[in-house]
């Protein structure tokens, strides 16, 4: 029997991460699903969409082969022009450049040409009325009313035909005119050119044209089957060893929760590695076979060393996915008591990252700044962003937003964010799953099963954690599918937004679950003495405004003028909403109902499920910030995102220490109406100077008053706590 | 070698609390092989995960070869080698990589786990499948990797629970006469089982527990004195004085 040895630390880590790896590589089936299919898949994929985009181009060229145009002519000189435009057109042994391939020419009597026309007979039609003829072969100039049919079929080109047509009618014209007048052809000719040399293969263009898309959409899914690779090792990794009866043994092994589940996250990890480079050769391999296979043109793709970085990039940013899908899946399933339980809670997470990964996707997406530092999203536009940059850009690209971050020192700074990014959420992911390994109540409960499936929970005085999370998740469910029945005009739909999003999913798990109302939202006065009432308003609204007037000079100073298309759309609906309606409308419409419907859902459920009912101090600052990011993301918008996080962060502070919801009501409604009365209150002039000055700062004497106003509000409650306190005492 | 005192355990349960252990005291000295008798609910296992590690005590005290479970807890696995009922070993890998695993894991070098592997193949008789995937095993030779994994870090304390449960008569036959070497060894041994008559005639002591407490401790002898019958029939006695004949 020995004595005490050096234990625990990365020894252990290394020790059971290489027992889990063993494990891994014994069951064939996982080694398959998770390092086999990746090497098939991009194979069957390329191959599938390379003969899609190759019927697409056939079909294309065919279209433009079968190019006609059916035209109708009207009046008296009717016949004359169409003998004009055959005898242009049979000139030279080729038809002139731009005429449809195929052109035929009807005559008719008005009534008939519109028939023709509704029917779709015709594309266009042309009235060539009486002395057309005789002004065309003089030196007038012709007028020429056309006609398009409204029910032609796609794809026909039918205004270009027919300009390009009446061009060359107009062409020969000026020749005749120029040979009259004893003038050379030389004169409207100044220059003629021949084209000679290789043409890109034919859909070349429109390939050229997909492709950016297309590699987008690869990156996507290399994101989401990387991820996919943490599955199966993060499922046997602790649900697994718990259903064998195996985990007990890791967790009587003298070293820490946090050694044993570094240890398994670095087996994750590494099969979630292989997975990444498995993709990554066959991309790679495939992509080497689509340039032969697809009429790219010279020139096209990237050359050796592009490739080379472009993949260097993508290999080095999605290691982030790699670290974070490990950690990510180890936590999901660290709450699972059997493999079954881990797979169910699984299938989100599959959402998740694909949702997050499909966002960097977005239009005008690689504008922003920050995403990089987005889980999932951010290596994606990592590795998007490399091929502009080592790819085959011409030099005469705009140097655009865009573009700047597609320079090799904007890919630097997204690589260097991202892996940090990722680095941190993967270490706090892992101190959550160490803390779930060694929780006696998920350790040792009893199947998931004995939780009787749907059934209305008892009564509780304030809602679980869970529940929390489920009010948060229905208020975003609720927000997007309000969406499909919202009326366009923005006070309904304002109303219904309200409505969906914030009371019903609220009223409804509120009913579901039992709750002490009173308590979940906080429904108290805040202030005994009515002195204390009255101060603790004041103070309220003293802070609400300063908020506002803070938050909007600091967004002034930060983006300025370049704010996003949506932002700037509200911004001005808003504008319009006050300016047409009386200023009590906009107040109760912007600021009074806002406040209290949000607040209900933020500072009262929210607040009281994530604190609990008698929170300590470092739970209480947990829920405080954990309510005021949901509230931040609720209004979707990012440039506005900052603002409102610092606001739920003060309204949920200002509940808690006044345990009250009134005070968070009264500075949230205080903090919308202030830019509605001063909206309301400001003269034309001013709006538009503002709205023309754009990125204009706001003058001292608002900051000046948002500080003014933020300290005024602090002192004031500080001093009605005081007070509250002596008399407690 | 394992002293505990006033130890409680409560539990989380509905909107309540459950006391699965109430302030259970006893003491198990070195080289002694102890029963833990009782009841299922009676508290053997909470008290049992609680001196391993796995759980964490209410309140009470509770001391392994000098160790405290909450102050100490890495060093007390170092000196406990831990199997219950419900554990399991892994079926991909084979005996001898489990225990070169757990080795690793108890900071052994590679020579010392060849040494222990050497050994606990001997003692244990793992040699005709200590190369065989465990999930190809039967479940006294699971077991009995298991033990060996228990003691691959050469313990001073083995606490074992309802460690024969799955066994059959042979397969726990066996199992008792390993642990009747490994006390001659040296090694302090707590012991749970619903099978009185298996430890009646080895164990130096019982401990009888029933609704988290201890009913009593003592030998054989002490415990059968003046009844008929034997240490069933103590047991019956002391959890269901009513009912006792």
């Amino acid at each position: 029997m020995n004595g005490p040895r050096h234990t625990g630390g990365w020894g252990a880590r290394i020790a059971i991460a290489r027992r889990d790896l063993l494990e891994f590589i014994r069951d064939r089936r996982a080694v398959f699903i998770t390092l086999v299919m990746p090497m098939a898949m991009y194979p069957l994929l390329a191959l599938s969409s390379t003969l899609g985009i190759r019927g697409a181009i056939t079909e294309l060229d065919n279209q433009r082969a079968e190019a006609r145009l059916d035209l109708v002519l009207s009046g008296i000189d009717a016949e004359a022009f169409a003998a004009r435009m055959a005898e242009v057109a049979n000139r030279g042994s080729e038809p002139p450049e731009g005429w449809p391939g195929s052109f035929t020419i009807r005559m008719a009597t008005e009534a008939d040409a519109q028939s023709l026309l509704d029917q779709g007979a015709a594309d266009a039609w042309i009235a060539v009325d009486q002395g057309s003829m005789a002004g065309l072969d003089g030196d007038d100039t012709v007028p020429l009313d056309v006609r398009l049919s409204s029910v032609r079929p796609p794809g026909r080109h039918v205004r270009e035909h027919v300009v390009t047509v009446l061009r060359g009618v107009a062409d020969d014209a000026r020749q005749r005119r120029l040979a009259r007048a004893g003038l050379p052809a030389s004169l409207i000719e100044p220059i003629r050119f021949a084209f000679s040399g290789d043409e890109h293969p034919s859909g070349t263009t429109t390939l050229r044209e997909i492709l950016p898309t297309a590699v987008a959409a690869v990156l996507v899914l290399l994101a989401l089957l990387t991820a996919t690779g943490a599955f199966y090792p993060a499922i046997d990794a602790i649900a697994g060893e718990k259903e064998r009866g195996t985990i007990e043994t890791l967790l009587i092994a003298p070293c820490t929760a946090f050694d044993t589940v570094c240890g398994k996250f670095l087996a994750v990890f590494a099969v979630t590695l292989a997975t990444l480079l498995a993709n990554v050769l066959s991309i790679a391999l495939t992509s080497s076979v689509l340039v032969r296979l697809l009429p790219l043109g010279p020139g096209s793709g990237l050359h050796a060393g592009g490739a080379a970085a472009c993949i260097a990039v993508t290999l080095v940013a999605y290691l982030g996915v790699a670290a974070v899908a490990a950690a990510l899946c180890l936590a999901v399933t660290a709450a699972a008591k059997s493999a079954k339980e881990a797979q169910n809670t699984l299938t989100p997470v599959v959402m998740l990252i694909a949702a997050l990964a499909a966002s960097a996707l977005l239009p005008a997406a690689e504008t922003r700044r920050w995403l990089p530092v987005v889980p999932f999203a951010g290596q994606v536009a990592v590795a998007r962003a490399s091929l502009g940059a080592f790819g085959d850009r011409s030099a005469a690209d705009e140097r655009t937003a865009a573009h700047e971050a597609a320079e090799p020192s904007g890919i630097a700074f997204g690589l260097t964010a991202s892996l940090l990014s990722s680095a941190l959420l993967t270490w706090l992911l892992l101190q959550l799953t160490a803390g779930l390994v060694s929780d006696e109540e998920i350790l040792f409960r009893g199947p998931d099963a004995a939780g009787g499936g749907i059934r209305r929970p008892v009564p509780r005085t304030v809602p679980s954690i869970g529940q929390g999370f489920a009010a948060t998740l229905a208020g975003f469910a609720a927000l997007w599918y309000s969406q499909a029945f919202s009326p366009h005009e923005f006070v309904p739909a304002l109303l219904v937004q309200q409505a969906c999003a914030v009371l019903l999913p609220l009223t409804a798990i509120a009913w579901w679950q039992r709750i002490d109302a009173r308590a979940t939202f906080s429904l108290r006065w805040p202030g005994a003495a009515p002195s204390g009432l009255a101060a603790t308003v004041v103070a309220a609204i003293l802070l609400g405004v300063g908020l506002f007037l803070a938050g909007a000079a600091a967004a002034l100073a930060v983006w300025g003028g370049d704010v996003s298309e949506e932002a700037r759309n509200l911004a001005e609906r808003l504008v319009d909403l006050v300016r047409s309606a009386a200023a009590w409308q906009g107040v109760l419409l912007l600021a009074v109902m806002p406040a209290v419907c949000e607040e209900l859902l933020f500072r009262g459920w929210l607040l009281s499920a994530f604190a609990g009912e008698r929170p300590a101090a470092k739970r209480a600052a947990a829920a405080v910030v954990v309510q005021a990011a949901a509230f931040a993301a609720f209004h979707l918008l990012p440039e506005r995102m900052p603002q409102t996080f610092v606001l739920g962060l003060v309204l949920g502070w200002l509940t808690l220490a006044t345990r009250s919801i009134l005070p968070a009501m009264i500075a949230h409604a205080a903090h919308n109406a202030t830019p509605v009365v001063l909206i309301a209150t400001a003269k034309a002039d001013d709006l538009e100077a503002l709205e023309a000055g754009g990125s204009a700062a706001l003058p001292p004497w608002v900051i000046a008053a948002a500080i003014g106003c933020l300290v005024a509000g602090g002192l004031l409650l500080a001093a009605v706590r005081v007070g509250r306190q002596a008399r407690e005492q | 070698m394992i002293e505990v005192g006033e130890l409680v355990k409560e539990y989380r349960s509905g909107g309540g609390t459950v006391r699965a252990v109430d302030g259970v005291s006893f003491t198990v000295h070195q080289g002694e092989m102890v029963g833990l008798l009782g009841g299922n609910g009676a508290g053997k296992t909470t008290t049992m995960r609680m001196l391993a590690t796995l759980l964490q005590p209410t309140s009470g005290t509770a001391r392994v070869a000098g160790r405290d479970v909450r102050r100490d807890p890495l060093g007390v696995r170092r000196t406990v080698g831990y199997v219950s009922s419900t554990t399991g070993v892994p079926d991909r890998l084979t005996p001898r990589e489990l225990l070169d695993s757990f080795g690793r894991l108890h900071g052994l070098g590679p020579n010392r786990r060849a040494e222990r592997l050497a050994r606990l193949a001997d003692t244990l008789a793992l040699g005709g499948f200590v190369d065989r995937p465990c999930g190809r095993l039967s479940s006294g030779e699971r077991q009995r990797v298991s033990l060996a994994r228990a003691l691959v870090h050469d313990p001073a304390v083995l606490v074992l629970d309802e460690p024969t449960s799955t066994l059959d008569v042979l397969g726990s036959r066996d199992l008792l006469d390993l642990l009747d070497l490994l006390r001659a060894e040296g090694r302090t041994i707590l012991l749970s089982t619903h099978r009185l008559h298996e430890i009646e005639h080895r164990c130096d002591r019982f401990l009888i527990i029933s609704g988290g407490r201890i009913l009593a401790d003592g030998t054989r002898a002490a415990l059968t004195a003046g009844r008929r019958g034997g240490l069933e029939e103590a047991f019956f006695a002391t959890v269901q004085p009513e009912t006792a004949s």
